[in-house]
């Protein structure tokens, strides 16, 4: 079972931001994957760090859009955006300094981080940008 | 034998703007912001000239006297006026020589930026022609020797049917029509002085067309007080029927006319005609050799358009999406205006060392020195450090000469422009431990050789421009040096010192009790920096 479906109430209607959407939950779910798989973990921060720079991309693409539209929320946005992009590297280098490393931990941390992303902020974007 | 001129050149420009520095500090140095100085003359002109237009009279008679009235019964404001006007076109004159010379000696004139060197040197002429006009119309003694000066020149040229000269041989000859068409030329001429500026500037983004305002306020209170004291006279009535035997010329615009007087129309206009030609073909001779362009990789690119913001030659344009995937637009990038700076893959968001190697492909990079080589470099510099106080430069590679820098526990990595450097490779580099810190080092602050390298790298440092470093990395494990290539031995001690505060520090503890960016405005660090080192 995936990590972290797909799930219709995520769109925000727009195809880009949904697209990506979708790449990366398929992204953490590969991670996820690779993670229960026992002696994998020499990828695993590779995996992460494609994580990392998708998301940022992601970031940059949404953040486009919320200016172009000029959302007015756009400044608390980004700084949330700002934030889970150290969260990100918080998790990244909590799994390369951590000796006895925690699988599911990690693997909740990221279904976390995921479903705060889309709940809290993106449902917002979504009536601004839909 | 080009390049010797030109380190000559930068050489006498470096005395001089370490003086400059001394007195203002760099971000106010007047020597770096000399093509916005010319805009702002520009509009100190025009402002001055609206108000002179208003009580001159266009005729023979009303010219001199309307002036005459200005400067000496309206002293107080006509008189300041015809003062500002006159020095700030001068003033115009010599920021623009020293702007062209500038420009030449740094070699920013080559290359892709062909266009602004060519565009500049035609300027020249606009300028000049403006600046005639002006002397003319005050209808003295000196503007009569231009106008018979410059009808003998024009004269010696093919082109009119009946000479120039026959207008000016005696008082009856000039009519009060011919001083409304000079009139017009002295506005007409500016205005397209103005276009052409424009035009100048097209193919930089950001351009930057006003200085600091407190230079404004300093050198229009400057020439205020410079045309109060010293005001803009005219030198006697014209009079035709008499032949002017000495004149006073203003050698700002005026340097070519004796030349004309004592040589011959012939000579002149090889000189300035050669000269401009000479000018115009200088970025062929030889052309710059521009690393090879940067180059999109689309499934890297989702059309954020951060490197379409950042570049400092409008190289990267956004484009429709070309591949199908469901993006809006996609970065494209025309080769004949990039530089290969590299301050796009600075700004990619997918530029980031932590990705897997086999996949580290930047959405936009630079076939000479893509992302995965600064990955791999920056492994192989820091790999040979030990100790606790190990720093990694990335630094400029058209400023300063950083090999100098490289010792045991110092790792360099020189970049086309400090600002090609994405900022999560400072990240990389400090919370990954590959060093203890990491030292930026750039060109002198307002005096970067890709516009804007520096202002970028500052901003993306204080999280103030995209892609900001991330607020979990230490300010104080990174130190910003800006420097001039003259204060090499400034910088080895800064970096020294950097170094003994990381020895202070300790080894990076995750998590440590460092302000956020908010707190240490990068900025702020960068002019005192930089201050210093070029002061030291």
């Amino acid at each position: 079972m995936p990590l972290i479906a797909w799930d219709e109430r995520f769109s925000v209607g727009v195809a880009a931001v949904d697209h990506e959407h979708r790449e990366l939950i398929g992204l953490v779910n590969e991670t996820h994957e690779r993670l229960k798989r026992p002696g994998a973990n020499i990828t695993v921060s590779d995996f992460l760090g494609e994580i990392y720079t998708r998301i940022s991309a992601h970031f940059a693409l949404e953040e486009k859009l919320m200016r172009a539209s000029r959302y007015e929320q756009f400044s608390e946005h980004k700084a949330d955006h700002e934030h889970l992009l150290d969260d990100i590297r918080d998790i990244m280098d909590d799994y390369e300094d951590s000796q006895v490393f925690d699988e599911e931990r990690l693997a909740q941390r990221l279904a976390t981080w995921f479903a705060d992303h889309f709940r809290t902020h993106d449902a917002r974007l979504h009536h601004k940008l839909g | 034998m080009l390049e010797s001129f030109q380190l000559a050149g930068r050489r006498a420009f470096a005395f001089v703007e370490n003086a400059f520095d001394a007195a203002f500090g760099p971000r106010i140095n007047p020597f770096y912001h000399l093509g916005a100085l010319s805009f702002f003359f520009f509009w100190v002109v025009t402002a001055s000239g609206i108000y002179l237009f208003i009580f001159f009279e266009t005729s023979i008679e009303g010219a001199y006297r309307s002036v005459d009235y200005l400067t000496h019964t309206q002293w107080y404001l006509g008189g300041v006026a015809r003062s500002l006007h006159r020095y700030a076109s001068d003033a115009m004159v010599i920021v623009v020589l020293l702007h062209l010379a500038r420009e030449f000696v740094l070699d920013r004139y080559r290359g892709v930026r062909w266009y602004a060197w060519i565009t500049g040197v035609l300027l020249l002429w606009f300028l000049y022609a403006s600046g005639v006009g002006g002397y003319w119309l005050v209808w003295d003694r000196l503007a009569q020797y231009i106008a018979v000066v410059t009808s003998e020149w024009f004269d010696w040229l093919p082109i009119f049917g009946e000479p120039m000269a026959r207008n000016f041989l005696n008082n009856a000859a000039v009519s009060d029509r011919f001083f409304s068409l000079l009139s017009f030329l002295h506005i007409g001429i500016p205005l397209f002085l103005l276009l052409g500026m424009w035009i100048h500037i097209q193919r930089i983004s950001v351009a930057k067309t006003n200085p600091p305002r407190s230079i404004m306020v300093g050198t229009l209170l400057a020439l205020t007080v410079l045309s109060a004291l010293y005001p803009a006279l005219s030198q006697g009535p014209a009079d035709l029927d008499t032949v002017v035997s000495v004149v006073r010329p203003d050698w700002f615009y005026l340097a070519l006319y004796p030349l004309i007087d004592a040589w011959s129309p012939g000579i002149a206009w090889g000189i300035a005609g050669g000269g401009t030609l000479l000018l115009m073909i200088l970025p062929w001779l030889p052309r710059r050799q521009e690393a090879a362009a940067a180059e999109v990789s689309l499934p890297n690119c989702n059309g954020c358009g951060r490197c379409f913001a950042d570049c400092p030659y409008s190289a990267v344009i956004m484009q429709p999406r070309t591949d199908g995937l469901p993006y809006n637009a996609q970065a494209s990038v025309n080769p004949e205006l990039c530089t290969a700076c590299g301050i796009c893959v600075g700004a990619c968001p997918t530029a980031t060392p932590f990705r897997r190697k086999t996949e580290l492909i930047a959405g936009i990079d630079m076939p000479s020195l893509p992302i995965r080589a600064i990955r791999d470099k920056t492994l192989t510099a820091t790999a040979k450090l030990s100790g606790t106080d190990r720093v990694l430069v990335y630094g400029c590679q058209s400023g300063i000469d950083l090999t100098r820098l490289a010792q045991a526990g110092v790792g360099v990595l020189p970049l086309p422009c400090v600002a090609a450097l994405p900022p999560s490779f400072i990240d990389f580099v400090i919370t990954r431990r590959h060093a203890d810190g990491v030292m930026l080092v750039g060109c002198a602050t307002g005096d970067c050789y890709h516009r804007l390298g520096v202002d970028w790298t500052e901003q993306r440092l204080a999280g103030q421009r995209d892609p900001y470093l991330r607020g979990r990395v230490p300010r104080e494990r990174i130190a910003t040096a800006w420097v001039a290539p003259s204060g090499a031995t400034s910088l080895a001690r800064a970096l020294d010192a950097f170094r003994a505060r990381l020895r202070d520090m300790g080894p990076y503890q995750k998590g440590g009790s460092l302000p956020p960016p908010s707190a240490s405005p990068a900025s702020d660090q960068g002019e005192v920096s930089n201050a210093a080192y070029r002061l030291g």
